[in-house]
C-alpha cells in the first residue's frame, strides 16, 4: 500500500518485545500453573511422584530388567522377574487357537477381509458405497465361516474344535456385532411400531436381552439351547454362542437406535411423505442413514462393550484368548504360575483394541458435533 | 405412520388388501402365528428331550438338601438346609456386593468425572489414564488381578497387619470387630432415631429460611453435631451401648468379629473400578454439557470456586448424569455374576453354578436366577427414575 | 438374490448337524472322526499343547475307540466340554464318548440316561497341607480353610467328611486347578483338597513343591471312567471292551513296540487279544485287528499311564490302586475271548 509513496514516513517501530517473565510463561510458568498452584495443589503433586517413583522401578524390573524373552520351554525361565517365554511359546495359540499350521493363512484371510469391509467407506467409489456397503458387511460373517471351515469352498475342512485364540475373539464379536445391527434395528422400529403386537413383542425382546447377565445368556446358549432343538439335530457349540451374542447385541443396538431415532425432527417423516415415499423407503433411506450417523458413537461403545464380553466364553469353556492362557497354566510341562504374565499379556493386547475402537469413537462423534459449543 | 386420508370422491374405493389397516391386522396375525409356532416348536421339543433323557421337571428340588458349604451367608446357613436357603444366601450375597459395588462406584467415578477438570495438570492426565485403562480392559481380568495379584500378596494369617489389635487384614480377608449390644442399646437406638427426625426437621427449616430470607444455616455442620451429640448423651446416660467382639487367631484362622473374604473385596474393587471409570465419563459429559456461560455468571456474581461446581454445575449436570448412571447400575448388577469366576458365592455361583451341578434341573434354575437379575435390575431403573424426577424439576418449565 | 440366500443358508447349515438314529458306530464310521467330549483343560488327563495337540489319561481312552472303531487314533475331534455341560453334550448328541474325569456315581448312571463303560482311571479325594503348619493327619483340621476346585462331588465329599468327624471348615471354592493352586500358595487357605491325581499335579506347580504334604487321608471313592448314551448297547460295548483291551494288554504283556510280534508268535491269549484268532471283532461290529491297532497307536494301559501321570511324567504318581489286580492293584479286565 505504501510502496508507491515518494515521501519517507516516520513509521512507529515497537521495541523488540521482552520475553514474558518466567513466572508466566515457559516450562517454570507451566510448573507453577498446573503442578503448584497452592498448597494442596503441590501436596498432591508429590503425592503422585513419590507414588510414581516408589511404584515404576521394581516394575520395569520384573517387566524387562529380569526378564527372561528367549527359550522354549519351562526350564528356560531361571531368573527372578517375568517369563515371557510363556508367551512366546503359546503366542500362536493364543493368537490363532489349535488351527493347523498349514491352513492359519485362512484366519489371517479373514482377518484382511474384516479389515477390508470395516474400512470400505474409505476405498470404495463413491457411487458404489451406498449400494455395497451394508451388502459387504452382512455378507462377511458368511464368508468368514466358509472360509475357515472350508467345505463349501473346498478346501480342508477344519471343524470349529480347532477355532481359538484372540482371532476367535474378533471374529465372533464382529460377526455378533454386523448381524446385530440389523437385527436391532428391526426391534427398534418394532418397538416404534403402531401395531400393538409387533411392539409388545420387540419390548419384550429389547428388555430380556438387556436386563438379563450376559452371563446368564451364555449358560442358556451352552446347556439350555440344546434342549429345544428337535432329537438328533446337533448345532455347533460356537454356533449357538454366535446366536446369543447376536441376540444380546440385538437388544443393547436397540436401545441405541432408540436414542438416535429420538434426534430425528419430525419434519423428516413430513417431508418423506409429501415425496410420496413408502414406510420401508422413508425408514430405509431417509430415517436410517440419519439414526445411524447420529448414533455412531454409542454404537462404538456397544461394540467395545461386546468385544469384552467374549472373554466371558472363558466360563462356557470355548477356547478364546483368555480360555486358552488358562489351559496354559495348566499344562504339565507349564506348571510354575505365570498367571500374572498371561493375564497381563491379554489384557494388554485387549486395552490396544479396545483404546483403538474408543479413539475412533472419539474421532466420529467430533466430527458430528457441529453444534455450536464453546 | 398413520393412514393417510384420501380426497373425496376419489372413484373407486382401493382395494381392501390395501388398506393399511387391514395389512397391519394381517402382518400382526402372521407375526403372531410364527412366533406362536415357534415357541410351541420349542417347548415341544424341549419336553419330548427332557422325557427321553430322564431329566426331572418341577420346583421340587428347592426342598431337598443341598449337602454343600457356602464360604459367606448373611443369614444362618450349613450344609443339611435346603436348595431354596442356598439361593436365598446366593440372593442376599449379590445384592450385598451390588450395593457396596453401586456405593464405591458412584464415589469413585464422581471424584474422578471432577478430577478431569483440576487445575492441577498431574490430577487431569492421572483421571484420563485411569478411565482410559479400566474403560478398555475385560472386567473379568481385573477380577483376576485384583484377586490373584493384589489380594493374595497381602501377608499370612500370622503375619497379619492390625490397626490396634482389632482390625486385622491379611491374605484370609479383614476382620473388624463385631459389636455386640448391651444394656444401653435400647436408649442408644431412640437418641439416632431423636438425632435423625431433628435433622430432618432442620433441613426443612434450613430451606425455609433461606427461601424466606436468604439466610443460609451451616446446615452440614449442624447435622453431624446431633448426629455425634445426641447418641453420646444417650451412651453417657444409659451406659456403653455395644461391647466390642474383636477377632483373635485361634487355631487356624482368626475367630469372632467380622470377616470380610477377600472374595468380596476382590469383586467389589473391581466393580468399584471398572464401573467407577464409565462413571467418570458420565460425569465428565454431564459437566461438559453444562455451558460454560453458567461457570462465568456464577463468577461474576461473586461465588466462590468451590461452590460454583456444588451449587451450580453439578446439579446441572445431574440432568445428564443420572440416566447414564441407571443403565452403569444395572450393568455393574449384571457384572456381578462374573463371581463365579473367583467363586465369591453370589446367587450365580451359589444357584447356577453347584445348585445346577448337583440337581441337573437347568430350566428351572437358569430361569428362576434371570427373573431375579430382571427383577432387581427393574427396581434400580425403578429407583432411578423416581430421582430422575426430582433432579429434573430443578429445570425451569 | 435367491443363490445368495441358498449360500448363506448354506454356511449355517455347517453348524448343525443331525444324527441318524442307525445307531452310533454307522454314525461314527460315516463321520470319520469321533467325537469326545474331554475336559478343558486338567493336568495328566486331558490338555493341549502348544502345538494344539491333545494328551492325558482320559484323551488316550479317545484315542483307543477311535483305534478301534476306524483304525486310526488320530481321528478324533476334541469336543472340550465344562462340568456343567458334559452330560447335556452327551445326552444331546454333541459326543459319542464322555471322558472327562467323571465319577462313577449311582445318580448319574441311573438318573441321567447314562451309562458308564468301565473305570481309566482309580482316584479318590486326599488333602494337601503346607508343611509349616505342622499337621500330619485330616483329623487335625478342625477350623482350616480349604482350598476346593469347584466340582461336584469334591464339595460334598468334603462336607460329609468335616460333618462326620464333627470339625469346621471354611470352604474356598475356585473355578480351575491353577487358580485353586494360586489360592493355596497366597494362603487363602490352610488346606487344599482334590482328587489325588490332581494334588500331585498341583504340588508340582508350586513355586516350592517340597513345602507341601499330601496327607494320608483318602475320604472318597473316585473311580473315573469313560460314559456313554444309554440305549445305544452296541456302542456301550465297543467302549466298554475298548478300555478293557488297554488293560487286557498290559497283563498279557503286549506293548506297543512288541504287538505286531506277538501277533505272529505270541500266546494263543496274545493271538485272541490282538486279532490273529478268534473273532473279538466281528462280534462287535468292528475289523478283526481292533485291539491290534488301540495297542499298536495308542499303548497299552501301563504305557499311558507312565506317559500321562506316572513316573517319566511330570506328575510323578505310583501306580497305587491303578497297577494290575495281580500287582497289588484293583485293575482287573474280564477276558477277552
Amino acid at each position: 500500500m505504501s510502496s508507491s509513496s515518494h515521501h519517507t514516513t516516520r513509521v512507529f517501530e515497537p521495541k523488540p518485545s521482552q520475553p514474558a517473565p518466567v513466572t508466566a510463561a515457559g516450562p517454570i510458568a507451566w510448573l507453577r500453573n498446573n503442578l503448584f498452584a497452592g498448597p494442596l495443589n503441590s501436596i498432591t503433586t508429590l503425592v503422585i511422584v513419590a507414588f510414581f517413583l516408589w511404584a515404576i522401578p521394581p516394575l520395569l524390573d520384573w517387566l524387562l530388567w529380569s526378564a527372561d524373552f528367549s527359550g522354549t520351554t519351562q526350564q528356560d525361565c531361571t531368573s527372578s522377574g517375568a517369563c515371557w517365554v510363556f508367551i512366546q511359546a503359546w503366542s500362536q495359540q493364543l493368537f490363532y487357537g489349535s488351527f493347523p499350521d498349514t491352513e492359519i493363512w485362512r484366519i489371517n484371510l479373514t482377518l484382511v477381509l474384516l479389515a477390508l469391509v470395516l474400512s470400505s467407506p474409505y476405498w470404495l467409489p463413491h457411487h458404489l458405497r451406498n449400494r455395497l456397503d451394508l451388502a459387504l458387511l452382512v455378507i462377511f460373517p458368511f464368508v468368514a465361516i466358509a472360509i475357515l471351515d472350508g467345505r463349501i469352498l473346498g478346501l480342508e475342512y477344519v471343524s470349529t474344535d480347532f477355532w481359538g485364540g484372540f482371532s476367535l475373539n474378533l471374529l465372533l464379536a464382529s460377526a455378533s456385532i454386523i448381524l446385530g445391527m440389523p437385527l436391532g434395528f428391526l426391534w427398534a422400529l418394532g418397538r416404534r411400531s403402531n401395531m400393538p403386537m409387533a411392539r409388545s413383542i420387540s419390548v419384550i425382546l429389547i428388555e430380556f436381552f438387556r436386563g438379563v447377565p450376559v452371563l446368564a445368556l451364555f449358560f442358556m446358549g451352552s446347556v439350555m439351547l440344546p434342549l429345544f432343538f428337535p432329537e438328533g439335530t446337533n448345532v455347533d457349540k460356537l454356533l449357538r454362542v454366535w446366536i446369543v451374542l447376536t441376540l444380546f447385541m440385538a437388544g443393547y443396538m436397540a436401545e441405541v437406535y432408540r436414542g438416535g431415532f429420538q434426534a430425528i425432527p419430525n419434519g423428516q417423516y413430513e417431508a418423506s411423505a409429501a415425496l410420496g415415499l413408502s414406510y420401508w423407503q422413508t425408514t430405509l433411506l431417509v430415517i436410517l442413514p440419519q439414526v445411524i450417523k447420529v448414533s455412531m458413537p454409542n454404537i462404538l461403545a456397544t461394540s467395545i462393550m461386546l468385544f469384552k464380553n467374549t472373554t466371558f466364553l472363558l466360563i462356557i469353556g470355548i477356547f478364546e484368548v483368555l480360555s486358552t492362557a488358562q489351559t496354559a497354566l495348566t499344562n504339565s510341562n507349564w506348571l510354575g504360575g505365570y498367571a500374572t504374565e498371561a493375564y497381563l499379556f491379554v489384557g494388554v493386547v485387549y486395552w490396544i483394541c479396545c483404546f483403538g475402537m474408543s479413539r475412533v469413537a472419539a474421532n466420529i462423534e467430533k466430527k458430528l458435533d457441529t453444534s455450536h459449543q464453546s | 405412520m398413520s393412514a393417510v386420508k384420501r380426497p373425496e370422491g376419489s372413484k373407486s374405493a382401493p382395494a381392501f388388501y390395501n388398506n393399511p389397516n387391514v395389512r397391519a391386522v394381517f402382518y400382526q396375525l402372521l407375526l403372531v402365528a410364527t412366533l406362536g409356532y415357534l415357541v410351541f416348536l420349542i417347548i415341544a421339543n424341549t419336553l419330548a428331550n427332557m422325557e427321553a433323557r430322564g431329566i426331572k421337571t418341577g420346583f421340587d428340588f428347592l426342598t431337598t438338601t443341598a449337602g454343600f458349604d457356602i464360604l459367606m451367608s448373611l443369614i444362618p446357613y450349613d450344609a443339611t438346609d435346603t436348595y431354596l436357603r442356598t439361593f436365598f444366601v446366593g440372593l442376599l450375597n449379590t445384592i450385598l456386593v451390588s450395593a457396596v459395588g453401586i456405593v464405591l462406584a458412584t464415589m469413585v467415578g464422581f471424584i474422578m468425572g471432577v478430577a478431569h477438570f483440576s487445575k492441577n495438570w498431574l490430577v487431569t492426565r492421572l483421571a484420563v489414564a485411569y478411565v482410559e485403562t479400566f474403560r478398555n480392559i475385560p472386567l473379568l481380568l481385573q477380577i483376576f488381578f485384583w484377586y490373584f495379584a493384589v489380594l493374595a500378596a497381602l501377608p499370612s494369617a500370622r503375619n497379619s497387619m492390625s490397626l490396634g489389635e482389632a482390625v486385622f487384614l491379611n491374605v484370609r480377608g479383614l476382620y473388624l470387630p463385631a459389636p455386640v449390644e448391651e444394656a444401653g442399646a435400647t436408649v442408644f437406638y431412640i437418641a439416632v432415631a431423636v438425632a435423625i427426625a431433628a435433622i430432618i426437621w432442620l433441613h426443612r427449616y434450613a430451606k425455609k429460611r433461606q427461601d424466606d430470607e436468604g439466610v443460609q444455616l451451616p446446615v452440614w455442620r449442624l447435622s453431624l453435631g446431633i448426629l455425634i451429640a445426641l447418641p453420646a448423651l444417650a451412651s453417657v446416660i444409659g451406659g456403653a451401648p455395644f461391647s466390642f467382639e474383636y477377632p483373635e487367631l485361634r487355631g487356624f484362622n482368626f475367630r469372632g468379629g467380622i470377616t470380610v473374604i477377600p472374595e468380596l473385596m476382590a469383586l467389589a474393587l473391581a466393580l468399584t473400578v471398572y464401573t467407577g471409570a464409565f462413571i467418570a465419563e458420565a460425569v465428565r459429559a454431564g459437566i461438559q454439557a453444562v455451558p460454560h456461560g453458567q461457570t462465568e455468571a456464577a463468577r461474576s456474581i461473586g461465588l466462590k470456586e468451590s461452590k460454583i461446581m456444588k451449587l451450580i454445575i453439578v446439579p446441572q449436570a445431574m440432568r445428564v448424569i443420572v440416566p447414564l448412571l441407571n443403565s452403569e447400575y444395572q450393568s455393574l448388577v449384571k457384572n456381578s455374576t462374573l463371581a463365579t469366576a473367583i467363586g465369591y458365592p453370589d446367587l450365580f455361583t451359589v444357584f447356577v453354578g453347584t445348585s445346577l451341578n448337583q440337581t441337573g434341573q437347568a430350566i428351572e434354575i437358569v430361569f428362576m436366577t434371570l427373573a431375579v437379575y430382571f427383577a432387581v435390575n427393574m427396581t434400580i431403573s425403578l429407583c432411578m427414575n423416581l430421582f430422575n424426577r426430582r433432579v429434573s424439576l430443578v429445570e425451569r418449565k | 438374490m435367491k443363490k445368495l440366500a441358498s449360500i448363506l443358508t448354506a454356511t449355517l447349515a455347517l453348524g448343525i448337524s443331525t444324527t441318524a438314529t442307525a445307531g452310533t458306530l454307522e454314525d461314527v464310521k460315516k463321520r470319520g472322526t469321533l467325537s469326545c467330549g474331554v475336559s478343558t483343560g486338567l493336568a495328566g488327563f486331558s490338555q493341549k499343547d502348544e502345538k494344539g495337540q491333545w494328551s492325558g489319561m482320559d484323551v488316550d481312552v479317545c484315542r483307543a475307540v477311535a483305534a478301534a472303531v476306524l483304525g486310526d487314533a488320530s481321528k478324533v475331534s476334541y469336543k472340550p466340554l465344562t462340568a456343567k455341560e458334559r452330560f447335556t453334550a452327551l445326552q444331546s448328541g454333541e459326543v459319542d464318548v464322555l471322558s472327562r474325569n467323571t465319577t462313577w456315581t449311582h445318580t448319574r448312571d441311573t438318573s441321567l440316561g447314562l451309562n458308564f463303560a468301565g473305570v481309566n482311571y482309580y482316584d479318590g479325594q486326599g488333602f494337601m497341607v503346607s508343611k509349616k503348619i505342622g499337621v500330619k493327619s485330616a483329623l487335625e483340621l478342625n477350623g482350616a480353610a480349604v482350598c476346593i476346585q469347584a466340582g461336584t462331588t469334591t464339595e460334598l465329599n468334603l462336607a460329609d467328611y468335616f460333618r462326620a468327624n464333627d470339625m469346621e471348615y471354611t470352604a474356598v471354592t475356585f473355578d480351575t486347578s491353577d487358580q485353586t493352586r494360586a489360592g493355596f500358595e497366597s494362603g487363602r487357605c490352610d488346606v487344599l483338597t482334590s482328587d489325588q491325581s490332581q494334588l500331585y499335579a498341583i504340588r508340582i506347580g508350586l513355586k516350592n513343591p517340597s513345602d507341601a504334604v499330601v496327607l494320608p487321608e483318602v475320604i472318597s471313592k473316585e473311580p473315573l471312567g469313560p460314559v456313554v448314551r444309554q440305549g445305544d448297547d452296541a456302542w456301550f460295548n465297543i467302549v466298554k471292551w475298548s478300555l478293557a483291551a488297554l488293560i487286557e494288554a498290559e497283563y498279557l504283556g503286549v506293548t506297543s513296540a512288541n504287538a505286531e510280534q506277538m501277533a505272529k508268535s505270541g500266546s494263543p491269549e496274545q493271538q485272541r487279544l490282538l486279532g490273529t484268532t478268534g473273532d473279538s471283532g466281528e462280534k462287535m461290529g468292528l475289523s478283526k485287528d481292533w485291539a491290534k491297532n488301540i495297542v499298536m497307536q495308542v499303548g497299552n494301559y501301563g504305557e499311558i499311564f507312565e506317559r500321562n501321570v506316572g513316573m517319566s511324567s511330570p506328575l510323578q504318581i505310583a501306580r497305587g490302586l491303578n497297577a494290575q489286580w495281580n500287582k497289588g492293584g484293583i485293575l482287573y479286565s474280564n477276558p477277552i475271548r
